[in-house]
């Protein structure tokens, strides 16, 4: 990560805002929802209601390095240092009094969605609990292979109950034409996202996985409003501008690599740091790719509907192994790293065979590392350097 | 035969588990494993094919450590191994239930590490209480009925599925009537032997199992009348209701009693949550499968916010008369640790004590447990014990 960017600033300002907003919301008696980063927000703006994710407050607290003390807080109430480390942090500052980085925002509704994973469900049920408020969840059946009718219509069905369990609740009723507005803002915006994280392709790039990290509050949280595409379309200004001035992403690009998923939070500078130094750009993850998606406003239901649960994370194993070569082919990749994390089973089981059968159909090079996103308990600096380091080597 | 004997075939084939499946594949029919446990086996077994519960292992786990992280269960990682190391080799197929994170990843890492000719998803709805999710699971028996048709080449009609159910069905009755007695007279028949008992259901030819259990039960009740004679039969055991996912080992069983437990109550996979209620015989049967699915206890994979995990428990314990209640939870099981906290505030604040021991299928230091067992169960017994 080079000189700074213009838009860091904008992004500040605008996250500030929303948290504000938040608060407002609260005050104000309008509905703060929680809801899970891959689930349909557009219902939510469709409806004015206030969306929240505690998965940015777990990667905000992992950044900053508390999610231990959070999870520590979690582990004495009863839960484990073995769940996924966003919910500890989640459910740490429910029972604490001492807010590390701010008190997460207290739910009216929770609305989880589980193509991500079952810890997702299993967190909002017992935050549900806890606030004492009402808990829907989109399920997602898992498509190993193809993506079935009978799984489109179980999941647009459940769409519709979505929206009865929201009229119901807030008193409020939903508007069709809003909700084709919403989307087509939201795919505005993630096409704008796309045409950002596409410029990683060019050789020197401007932009890169961690520069992504870093700018992918918006596209997670505002998708869908005005305010998410006036940012990516600046950034996207911006990043042109940087071609031209010959800004880099990083001073002395050698080698792409792809990256698989998501960063070590509480290490995230010293990851970054670390492929710098080896004249190495991470280029593309599924994981910043997941906002990366084509809606078509015109079906708004049932775009969201087949969208949603089709990412990645709910594909098989022959799906995702062919995403991340295809990644790696369009990014011109030289070899990929793939982070085991403990936080995160839906993403990390496979890893070990993966590993193996992408180097024998690409010849890339490839390596596993083991570490958690949030805890730092977890994570030997030595050992992941060690691996890293080896890997560079074999990069050349 | 005296009741020893007939509990020491059904602890016979709960120690060589896949003999009989072995016997059925020399015979030339097909055998389909399933993981544990929401599976419909009904569907199997009419289909023409043997069922086979692939219940994890207490053997040392080596070859499936380099394709499964060793934070994951170790009932998923013990079935892993055998599925590698070649133990399984006999199966013509395999139905993965999705249940969790794990079973989820686990059906492509079989597909890459097994030799598993037939591997099956069964995609469960994780919510059970909303209109969508009994839609869905219909179609979703349908197909796999459809992908069993195409296995096996076998139709499965409606006479053959509604015999299939009927055969099933009277086996989760006579399992029911046996933990009857032995919740009534646990010095008839004990934990450990009435849980083997259900364990071996899992493995065995249901006709046998249901012959050889009828037979049992009379010997039973045989018994039972004729302690009834002796008027006053001092029962002076500490009755525990066990929740968790398994009761691996098996040792666990014998610490509990030892320590003067016995249990009278379970939502175990290898226990009540395999049993389930019966599926009606008169309906339309792939219906029937459906409901007798969303009707199960509560468990942690799935969103039942009309019967809560607490909630039920807590029934749990107060319909079987129990004392306190003991959860067996697996390491790394998910649902599990994230449900842990809610029952257990739950049985705390229905004043029922309870105990959590943390379970792995390998390499478990049972003094410990032996002893966090015994002042468990003497602090909730008191002069019961004496």
């Amino acid at each position: 990560m080079s000189e700074p960017f213009k838009t860091a600033a904008l992004m500040k300002d605008l996250m500030v805002k929303y948290y504000n907003r938040g608060e407002e919301c609260r005050r104000e008696g309008i509905p703060v929802v929680w809801v899970t980063a891959v689930f349909p927000v557009e219902i939510i703006y469709a409806m004015d209601l206030f969306p929240y994710y505690p998965e940015n407050f777990g990667a905000v607290a992992s950044a900053r390095k508390v999610a231990d003390k959070l999870s520590e807080v979690a582990e004495r109430q009863g839960y484990f240092s073995d769940l996924c480390g966003y919910a500890r942090c989640g459910l740490g500052d429910a029972y604490t009094t001492e807010h590390l980085v701010g008190k997460i925002l207290p739910p009216d509704l929770l609305l989880c969605c589980n193509t991500q994973c079952g810890s997702l469900p299993k967190w909002f049920e017992a935050a549900g609990r806890f606030y004492k408020a009402p808990y829907f969840l989109w399920d997602s059946p898992f498509f190993e292979d193809k993506v079935s009718e009978l799984s489109q219509n179980y999941l647009l069905k459940q769409l519709y109950e979505l929206i009865e369990f929201l009229e119901v609740t807030t008193k409020r009723r939903f508007d069709f034409d809003r909700l084709q507005e919403v989307v087509a803002l939201s795919s505005e915006a993630t096409g704008l996202w796309n045409d950002c994280l596409e410029m990683a392709a060019l050789k020197p790039a401007p932009f890169g996985f961690f520069d992504a990290c870093f700018h992918m509050a918006p596209i997670v949280t505002m998708r869908g409003t005005k305010e998410a595409v006036d940012y990516y379309r600046q950034l996207k200004v911006e990043l042109e501008e940087r071609l031209k001035k010959k800004i880099y992403s990083i001073p002395n690009e050698r080698h792409k690599v792809y990256f698989d998923h998501i960063p070590i939070w509480p290490r995230l500078r010293w990851l970054a740091d670390i492929f710098a130094a080896h004249d190495t750009l991470v280029v593309a993850s599924q994981y910043t790719h997941a906002w990366a998606m084509n809606f078509d406003p015109a079906r708004p239901l049932e775009t969201l509907a087949e969208l949603y649960p089709q990412q990645f994370v709910n594909r098989g194993f022959d799906y995702r192994i062919k995403l991340k070569i295809d990644f790696m082919k369009h990014y011109s990749c030289d070899g990929f790293v793939l982070f085991s994390n403990r936080s995160c089973k839906p993403s990390s089981l496979g890893l070990y065979d993966k590993r193996k059968m992408i180097t024998e159909m690409t010849g890339l090079p490839g390596v596993v590392f083991e570490a958690d996103m949030s805890d730092v308990r977890f994570f030997s600096e030595g050992q992941v350097k060690t691996l890293l380091e080896t890997f560079f080597e074999r990069m050349g | 035969m005296a009741i020893e004997k007939y509990l020491s075939r059904f602890a016979a084939a709960v120690a060589s588990p896949y003999e009989e499946a072995h016997r059925r594949k020399a015979n030339g029919q097909k055998v389909i494993g399933w993981l544990l446990t929401d599976v419909p086996e009904e569907l199997i077994h009419a289909a023409g094919a043997f069922p086979v519960g692939i219940l994890g292992s207490n053997k040392n786990i080596r070859l499936a450590d380099t394709h499964l992280q060793v934070w994951v269960c170790s009932l998923m990682r013990s079935s892993l191994e055998m599925g590698i190391n070649g133990e399984l080799d006999f199966l013509d197929g395999i139905l993965i239930p999705q249940t969790c994170d794990t079973t989820r990843a686990m059906v492509g890492i079989w597909r890459k590490t097994c030799k598993t000719p037939y591997i099956e998803n069964f995609m469960l709805p994780k919510q059970v209480n909303r209109p969508s999710a009994r839609e869905y699971l219909i179609g979703e028996l349908t197909r796999l009925k459809t992908k069993l048709e195409q296995e096996t080449g076998e139709i499965i009609t409606d006479e053959r599925l509604r015999a299939s159910i009927r055969l099933f069905n009277e086996n989760r009755q006579l399992l029911r009537r046996m933990f009857e007695i032995h919740v009534s007279h646990p010095e008839v028949i004990s934990s450990r032997e009435a849980y083997t008992v259900i364990k071996a259901a899992m493995t065995m030819d249901k006709a046998e199992h249901n012959k050889l259990l009828r037979d049992l039960i009379k010997e039973m009740e045989q018994k039972v009348s004729e302690l009834a004679q002796h008027a006053d039969h001092p029962n002076s055991k500490v009755r525990l209701v066990i929740s968790g996912e398994v009761w691996e080992p098996p040792e666990l069983m014998d610490l509990i009693e030892e320590a003067g437990g016995v249990v009278v109550g379970d939502d175990l996979l290898t226990g009540a949550r395999y049993l389930g209620p019966d599926a009606a015989e008169d309906s339309d049967l792939l219906e029937a499968l459906a409901d007798r699915q969303l009707k199960k206890i509560p468990f942690g994979g799935f969103d039942n916010q009309d019967y809560e995990r607490r909630r039920f428990l807590v029934d749990q314990v107060r319909q079987s008369e129990a004392m306190g209640l003991i959860f067996l939870h697996l390491k790394f099981c998910e649902p599990e640790n994230y449900d842990y906290n809610d029952m257990r505030e739950g049985l705390n604040s229905a004043g029922i004590p309870n105990l959590r021991l943390e379970t792995e299928f390998t390499n478990l230091s049972l003094g410990q447990i032996r002893t966090r067992l015994e002042a468990f169960i003497e602090m909730i017994g008191g002069d019961l014990i004496e």
